[in-house]
């Protein structure tokens, strides 16, 4: 399998070819267009993180309960992903530690990967993120989308991201919802800032440029009303 | 300070490097990221009143975020704006800089923001009563929805309203139809706003009142 993204930062599409027998699967309506010969077909996954209950974990998490699959029968077709909004796309090899991933940042990944819903404790229902994130295991490729550019940051030791911005992180990094370092409490709700999260170890970390919230919010605000 | 504006236009983000001492002030919320060595102080947008002043009629906030390195080596912060689009930095010295509401997002330590009554004409042209003005020395970056584009002018110079983001102060405003009447209406420009005189000007390339207006025509 050949995953190649084009188009980046702002209109990211990834073209994926795929040889006789490999499949990949994709968040509902992630497809833009593919080769006649790919068959395709809705699932809820079986195994860990599939069947009705993952589907329902995952739309918990803000995820679609359906998945499509994409299976090649004969070598050499492609298929075109692309998320819904403007916005990157990361291709990212499953390793050994795992990845977080943030709700609603899904888009696609290899059949051996494990997708299953993660529970980030209530400190993360604090910050304004969904408590609930998707927790990536196994092994192959994973690809994720979100809403401005994504970066990483080769964390070494501790890191600060406001919450909001985090695509993914792997499962080496523990994490802490905290005030920014330096300032008060009070001086983190008046602040605008709010919560931001606070990563300790090592590991990569991948955050987004942009927050489609805060665009929806600057924009959903001077809509009139239905 | 190492100053890194990285992907422009669409989403252009601030990846700023801060050596041992040095500190930037940015509006509240714009800090995305940043080392944790750094410490982040809230002070009011220049003083109480002033920030509520700011936070009324400049369209900012009420408060500004000081981010310092207090360490000896050097440590990055990265800012960003709501919006997705460009960002611009100016140097600021005696040329005074004035801002369309909500398009500044940071400045070096020395800079000074006051708001400062716009007139009537740059309200009637949708850049509002009041304008934020940025004095001093130093560096100030501020971000627009679309590309930015800056124009030297000398003379008259005329603006779609909506898409004038930043002025050197001392420009006049005033308000015209883009044509007579009919061609007013007609050419879907209806008013545009005159800039006289003689600096550098800022333009974005969108503006969200044409998407505001795109997207409540869809709703």
């Amino acid at each position: 399998m050949k995953i190649e993204l084009l188009q980046q930062p702002d209109s990211t599409i990834a073209r994926i070819t795929l040889n006789a027998g490999e499949e990949i699967v994709a968040e509902a309506g992630a497809m833009v267009a593919m080769s006649g010969n790919l068959q395709a077909s809705t699932t809820l996954r079986q195994g860990k993180g599939g069947g009705i209950f993952g589907g329902l974990k995952r739309m918990i998490a803000g995820e679609s309960l359906f998945l499509s699959v994409f299976r090649s029968p004969t070598p050499d077709n492609t298929l075109f992903l692309a998320p819904k909004m403007l916005g990157d796309m990361l291709h990212y090899k499953m390793g050994k530690s795992g990845l977080v991933v943030q709700a609603g940042s899904y888009l696609a990944s290899t059949s051996d990967v494990n997708i299953d819903l993660g529970f980030q404790g209530f400190k993360s229902m604090f910050s304004g993120e969904s408590i609930f994130w998707l927790d990536m295991g196994g092994h192959g490729d994973v690809l994720l989308s979100s809403f401005g550019a994504i970066y990483e940051v080769p964390v070494k030791g501790e890191y600060i991201v406001d919450t909001g911005h985090i695509v993914a992180f792997e499962k080496t990094l523990k994490f802490e919802i905290t005030k920014p370092p330096g300032s008060s409490w009070l001086s983190a709700f008046f602040g605008g800032e709010g919560l931001v999260c606070r990563f300790k170890g090592n590991g990569r970390l991948f955050c987004q440029t942009h927050n489609a919230p805060a665009f929806g919010q600057l924009v959903g605000s001077r809509l009139p009303p239905i | 300070m190492d100053i890194d504006i990285r992907y422009k236009p669409s989403f252009a983000t601030i990846f700023l490097t801060l050596e041992p001492g040095e500190s930037i002030i940015a509006e509240s919320g714009a800090m995305i990221a940043m080392d944790a060595a750094l410490t982040m102080k809230t002070e009011f947008n220049g003083g109480f009143f002033s920030g509520i002043l700011k936070k009324f009629f400049g369209g900012e906030s009420l408060f500004v975020n000081r981010f310092t390195n207090p360490t000896r080596k050097s440590l990055q912060v990265v800012l960003s704006q709501s919006t997705i689009g460009d960002i611009a930095e100016a140097q600021v010295y005696e040329n005074n800089l004035c801002f369309q509401p909500g398009a500044y997002i940071a400045s070096t330590p020395d800079i000074k923001l006051g708001v400062r009554w716009a007139g009537l004409a740059s309200w009637f042209s949708g850049e509002g009563l009041f304008k934020l003005q940025a004095s001093g020395q130093g560096t100030v970056f501020f971000g627009a929805y679309g590309g930015l584009t800056s124009k030297q002018i000398n003379g008259d110079f005329i603006v779609d309203t909506g898409h004038l983001v930043a002025y050197e102060s001392g420009m006049k405003m005033s308000v015209k139809m883009a044509g007579g009447l009919l061609g007013s209406i007609t050419s879907g420009e209806g008013f545009v706003n005159k800039v006289t005189g003689k600096g550098t000007i800022y333009l974005q390339s969108r503006s969200i009142d044409g998407l505001v207006q795109f997207l409540s025509s869809k709703v």
